[in-house]
């Protein structure tokens, strides 16, 4: 599952609430904060000050609207100062507040810098938010305790808290479960995509097993039946060597799915192991780079090389010289008779030379550019 | 290579002296091998000894020996070629006996002088024939030597004919020379002409050194190449 189309459902559920945020921010501050500014405008020792802090709250959420009609969200350093201009107008509205008229309507900036504020760290962590509201109260409660506060006063500012802290806290918590709602959302996406993923697998390997059980079943099975119904007798030297010839094949088909950088080699080892468990010493030797061959093509290089390892006595050299035009492979072995196979496939050629006992088969492959997969780098055994 | 070319004589060497050759290779099994190897093969061949000293094949019963048996990484991992090159450059005749199979280390021997390059895994097939040439200062290739050669792609490489090639291919992957004739309708003497034709173009480039021009020399002496064929190089262009 990508983490785009999970990144994509957050996105969509943060954009809807960011714009709702905004929408009832706008109303507060502007609804409620400029008409307490301005009915008080006169009782302030220093007007101006607070149309400035009421002026950086604006262009705070100026900055959201703008940002949110781009699709955008707060970069870090501007989030940093954004928060901190909104708790800087926040000191300067106190400052110059009228000694006393904390959490009145006086103080317009208690009910306000703290919606400002919540819109800049909406889609922060829960405790940013909570750790800014915090410090917004305790602002407010400076100015409080820097006179003398009644009983009166300090009630007011705690029912006030009560609104300024837990109404925006309320919204930061909804953003919370939102967020946590869309990665659980893109979890489950991923799951189906992993199950989907797992299914098509299975059913390729499935396929590729009955294939390869189809493949089987022209040689194998019929020596496995044999065998066992007592036709053909183990002890027999004609029978022993197709038991070896098909038990090459069976790790070539086997080795065949095995993802390597030089197929061709990979597969001759895994013949060459067959006759090598006998006691027979096999050697590998390669050279040269060639074009990987395709299965059909490999398994014309490596059937006369499985044929001959299955009778070898004593000792066995397979040798591959490859180049881009050609790829030949050799196999020498004391090996005596040994019928010739005839390669399926076109551009193939199988040669065989005989001394004594010891037979050496060459096969030729000729690669015509569109049969040749993935170039093969050189692997010497 | 060819046991009967008159180079025997120039060699200054007659066919019933007995050879000696030196080894120097840390492992015992080894040096116990090619004692085994050398004392089986008809005639023998005397062998020293040297273990890991360098020292005993400069001095002592080591420094007359025909031939110098030589492994080539005493500190693994570390292919003396500096010493290779001291031996060649003292006229040693100088077998390189390697565990390991890579081509360029294998052609960077050849150019320095040694008439021979082995792998371990080339038995006294190869080792015998190889310390019989080296003794008669001609160069042998074994086939993993061989596949080095076809696959050579330096810039420098002299050019082989397509029958060279042929041979050399042949001679990798058969390692029989009789299978090499049987296949290619020649008799086992041409395929040796051919192998040695193509170390004689390698020993006509790169690096000059004793045994190498010595063999050159040779080989336009006894009409195995000529001056025109060794000097038709693929850097030539």
């Amino acid at each position: 599952m990508s983490e785009a189309a999970e990144e994509m459902t957050r996105a969509q559920l943060r954009h809807g609430l960011r714009l709702a945020t905004l929408l009832i921010v706008l109303g507060t501050v502007c609804g409620q904060g400029l008409p307490n500014v301005l009915r008080h405008l006169g009782s302030y020792p220093v007007p101006l000050a607070q149309l400035a802090a009421y002026a950086v709250l604006a262009s705070v959420l100026a900055g959201e609207a703008v940002l949110l009609l781009r699709r955008r969200t707060w970069g870090r350093l501007l989030r940093q100062i954004a928060v901190a201009a909104v708790l800087a107008a926040s000191v300067l509205s106190y400052v110059t507040l009228p000694e006393g008229r904390t959490s009145t309507s006086v103080d317009w900036v208690f009910g306000a810098a703290n919606w400002v504020g919540l819109v800049v760290l909406l889609d922060r962590p829960l405790r940013a938010a909570v750790a800014f509201l915090v410090a917004h109260d305790l602002t407010a409660l400076a100015h409080l305790v820097t006179i003398d506060p009644n009983r009166g006063d300090l009630a007011r500012f705690a029912t006030g808290s009560v609104t300024v802290i837990g109404l925006p806290l309320c919204v930061a918590v909804v953003a919370a479960v939102f967020n946590s709602l869309s990665a659980a959302a893109a979890a489950a996406r991923a799951e189906i995509e992993r199950v989907r993923v797992a299914e098509a697998v299975a059913e390729e390997s499935h396929r590729r097993r009955q294939q390869r059980l189809a493949e089987l079943s022209a040689t194998t099975i019929p020596l496995l039946e044999g065998l066992a119904d007592g036709s053909l007798r183990p002890e027999d030297p004609a029978i022993q060597r197709r038991c070896a010839i098909e038990a090459g094949r069976m790790r070539r088909l086997f080795a065949e799915t095995d993802t390597v950088a030089n197929p061709l080699l990979h597969e001759l080892r895994h013949c060459a192991d067959v006759a090598d468990r006998k006691g027979v010493v096999v050697e590998l030797d390669a050279r040269g780079q060639w074009p990987t061959p395709p299965v059909a093509v490999r398994r014309d290089l490596t059937e006369p090389v499985l044929r001959v390892l299955a009778t070898a006595a004593s000792r066995a050299r397979i040798a591959v010289v490859g180049g881009a035009d050609l790829v030949s492979v050799s196999v020498v072995a004391d090996s005596g008779e040994v019928d010739v196979p005839e390669p399926v496939t076109r551009g193939v050629h199988v040669e065989t030379v005989t001394n004594d006992d010891t037979v050496w088969m060459e096969v030729r492959w000729q690669p015509t550019p569109q049969q040749t997969t993935q170039p093969a780098a050189l692997q010497a055994s | 290579m060819a046991a009967d070319s008159p180079a025997d004589h120039a060699a200054g060497r007659t066919a019933g002296e007995l050879i000696t050759a030196v080894i120097v290779d840390d492992h015992a099994a080894i040096a116990a091998g090619v004692r085994a190897w050398c004392s089986e093969a008809v005639p023998p061949i005397a062998l020293v000894d040297a273990g890991d000293r360098l020292a005993d094949v400069w001095t002592g019963p080591g420094a007359d020996a025909d031939v110098v048996i030589f492994d080539l990484e005493l500190v693994p991992r570390r292919p003396d070629f500096g010493e290779l090159r001291r031996l060649v450059d003292n006229g040693r005749r100088v077998i390189v006996y390697s565990q390991h199979t890579d081509d360029a280390t294998a052609i960077k021997c050849v150019d320095l002088g040694a008439l021979a390059y082995l792998t371990k895994r080339e038995g006294p097939d190869h080792l015998v024939p190889a310390i019989r040439s080296a003794a008669r200062g001609e160069p042998y290739t074994a086939p993993s030597l061989s596949g080095a050669l076809i696959a050579d792609d330096a810039p420098g490489r002299p050019r082989l004919s397509q029958r060279e090639t042929e041979v050399l291919r042949a001679w990798f992957v058969a390692s029989s020379k009789e299978l090499v004739a049987a296949k290619l309708n020649i008799t086992v003497k041409t395929v040796d002409t051919y192998i040695a034709r193509v170390r004689v173009k390698y020993a006509n480039v790169g690096r000059a050194a004793r045994t190498k021009s010595e063999l050159v020399g040779r080989a336009l002496d006894d009409g195995l190449i000529t001056l025109a064929e060794l000097n038709d190089t693929t850097t030539a262009l």
